[in-house]
């Protein structure tokens, strides 16, 4: 078996400005090249807190546990360093940055990522292909990067980032979410469209429904900062057609989360 | 108290000189009477409003030796019965000596102020634009202060006769000596006219800047103003719109982009007189290091303006903790028949969201921190006329932030 993309070990997450509120009570998870894993649970389990702790976003401070990245432990590093390993987050809302456009962000990016300088033609090459993946129009680089953007198209311009940077690990934050089902399954063909064999994703997700798209081989149920059930893809549809409560119930969890 | 270079503020001497330099006695006597009132106007102290922040109670003006060598560059070819040069060589000139006689000093009065004065009295060879009645010119006229230390007064005067189109740029630079620079802009926009001027301030680090910049704006005419400051010391620059034929048009934009101890403040003051006219302020400001700035701007809607429509917008980024930004836009409505009034004021650091958008595709702290500055300077930079001043200042700034203090 290839060794993992990513480990997270017995982690313990907390928000950084009130260190007292663990939201992530250990969590374990181990992703390989090629896993799709999915990551399930009720609205304020802490799926997003992971996702934004493993990309190393300062609101959160990892309080026990390591995060190890290809072999590497980068609890310590910096959202941008783990970025230029290849992490990439796709954000269930991402920030409007008026005055900046699509272009000129992918273009410093990819000059981060690579460490050089992207020859311009070579970019432009790059960034066509990537868009007619996608099935987006040119006029869509030049706009300000998500600057009156619709949701669908918020989401889409994670995705052409994400094809871009092509990361080994991608973390797709509530893709899905605000999502008509057109638009889902533009943005999910997406992904797969840019998917390589090797990389590692990590999809959470609310509802079942973005899973009938990109299938994973996996799926977490976290409830109360802790994975409480794994499976595999029945389990995401055994939560479709029943909820969460059933799960909750078997585990002598419900009281816990109704109070 | 009076500085070591006293003598050549006296009125005396401006009159001498004046003389000299072979100009017309109308002018050795405005010289004399604005040098009078250097000597008796006191310094603006931070009791008055618009001083509030920039406080030049130790600055002695005429402690600054007057570079009596300084002339502006004026570059631009002017359509025909227009001028572009130096006021010096227009008032050689039969056609043009009558227009500058006109206007220059009619504008802003010599006894306003310290600064005005010492400019009235002082300023030497000054630039002088005009655009002949309903005609265009056919390329933006560049004007050039470039200056070593000492004081220095440019004096510019841009009459737009009716129907006339002109875009000035005036370029701002000096070295690292000790330099004053007093400026006065006069411009006369009349009926239908179209002005451009755009200030590329780029000053060196010892280079202390008061400038007023005011306009007499005509029926239909449309003014726009950009100043763009990355460098200098101290840039004080006060932009006045008097609006005073309906429908007049005024729009004020800038940027500036602090680091070290650099200091900015901005004035504005839009006064709409007639019906239906039209202003709208805004300054975008980035401090980094120990910079800061301040922005005072009043817009004034008289009784007489009936549906005037004014927006006056400041915002402060502050890119460092121990940068510091005050803002105090004030609306004066005399009327209460407007189309539309507003005014907004933000100071405040970097998106703290954006900031992590951008590290998660990898880029690092400064990286990310130049691109929200480009993004956030974008919208007055690609509004200036000048697609090569617009990407010669935005890789300025892109310089500038690649040394910035944080």
């Amino acid at each position: 078996m290839s060794d993992p993309i990513l480990e997270l070990r017995d982690l313990k997450v907390s928000i950084t400005e009130k260190p007292d509120i663990q939201i992530v009570k250990g969590v374990n998870l181990t992703i390989r090249p090629g896993e799709i894993h999915a990551l399930m649970g009720p609205n304020g389990s802490g799926k997003s807190t992971l996702a934004s702790t493993i990309a190393g976003s300062p609101t959160y401070t990892v309080n026990s546990g390591q995060v190890i990245y290809q072999g590497e432990d980068i609890t310590g590093m910096t959202a941008d360093e783990r970025a230029r390993k290849g992490i990439f987050l796709s954000f269930q809302y991402p920030t409007t940055i008026p005055g900046v456009t699509m272009v000129n962000l992918l273009r410093e990016a990819l000059k981060a990522r690579r460490g050089q300088e992207v020859p311009a033609r070579e970019f432009i090459q790059e960034l066509r292909e990537t868009l007619g993946r996608l099935k987006m129009s040119e006029d869509f680089a030049r706009r300000y990067v998500n600057d009156g953007f619709s949701g669908g198209e918020k989401k889409r311009a994670e995705i052409l980032q994400m094809g871009m940077l092509r990361p080994d690990l991608a973390i797709l934050d509530e893709t899905d979410s605000g999502l008509d089902v057109d638009a889902l399954r533009t943005v999910a063909e997406g992904v797969n469209a840019l998917r390589r064999p090797e990389m590692g994703i990590l999809i959470i997700t609310h509802y079942e429904r973005i899973l009938d798209y990109i299938n994973p081989d996996f799926v977490h149920v976290l409830v109360g900062g802790r994975v409480v059930k794994s499976g595999d893809f029945s389990l995401a549809k055994q939560i479709e057609t029943d909820g969460y409560d059933p799960i909750l119930k078997e585990l002598g969890l419900l009281q816990e989360v109704a109070s | 108290m009076a500085g070591a270079h006293a003598a050549q503020y006296a009125p005396e001497q401006a009159v001498s000189a004046s003389r000299d330099r072979g100009e017309p006695s109308w002018l050795a006597d405005a010289r004399a009477e604005a040098a009078r009132a250097f000597d008796v106007t006191p310094m603006p102290t931070p009791a008055l409003r618009p001083w509030k922040y920039t406080n030049v109670a130790g600055l002695v003006i005429d402690s600054f030796a007057p570079d009596a060598r300084f002339a502006p560059f004026v570059e631009g070819a002017a359509p025909e019965g227009g001028f572009a040069g130096t006021i010096a060589h227009a008032l050689l000139d039969t056609a043009q000596a009558p227009v500058v006689q006109q206007h220059l000093g009619a504008v802003v009065k010599a006894t306003e102020g310290k600064f005005v004065a010492a400019n009235a009295a002082l300023w030497t060879a000054g630039a002088f634009i005009h655009a002949p009645r309903g005609k265009a010119f056919a390329g933006p006229v560049s004007v050039t202060l470039e200056a070593g230390e000492g004081a220095i007064f440019p004096r510019i005067l841009i009459v737009a006769e009716p129907g006339s189109e002109v875009s000035v740029i005036i370029h701002a630079a000096s070295g690292d000596a000790a330099l004053l620079a007093s400026t006065v802009v006069e411009v006369v926009a009349q009926a239908d006219a179209r002005v451009r001027l755009a200030f590329d301030v780029r000053w060196g680090d010892q280079t202390q800047e008061f400038a007023l910049v005011r306009t007499r704006a005509g029926r239909g005419s449309d003014v726009k103003i950009d100043t763009l400051a990355i460098g200098g010391h101290l840039v004080k620059q006060a932009f006045e719109s008097l609006l005073e034929g309906e429908g007049a048009t005024s729009t004020i934009r800038g940027v500036a982009l602090g680091d070290r101890d650099q200091h900015f403040d901005f004035v504005t003051y839009q006064d709409h007189i007639a019906p239906r006219t039209v202003s709208s302020v805004g300054i975008k400001v980035a401090l980094a290091g120990y910079s800061r700035a301040a922005y005072y701007g009043v817009t004034r809607v008289e009784e007489t303006a009936k549906g005037a429509d004014a927006v006056q917008e400041n915002r402060n980024m502050l890119l460092s903790r121990h940068a510091k930004a005050d803002s105090d836009p004030v609306l004066e409505i005399l009327t209460n028949d407007v189309t539309r009034c507003g005014h907004g004021a933000t100071v405040g650091p970097v998106d703290k969201d954006a900031l992590f958008y951008l590290q998660s595709r990898g880029l690092d702290n400064r990286a990310a921190m130049k691109l929200l500055v480009a993004g956030f300077f974008a919208s007055v930079l690609h509004d200036i006329d000048d697609p090569v001043l617009e990407a010669d200042l935005a890789a300025e700034v892109e310089r500038k932030l690649s040394v910035a203090d944080y």
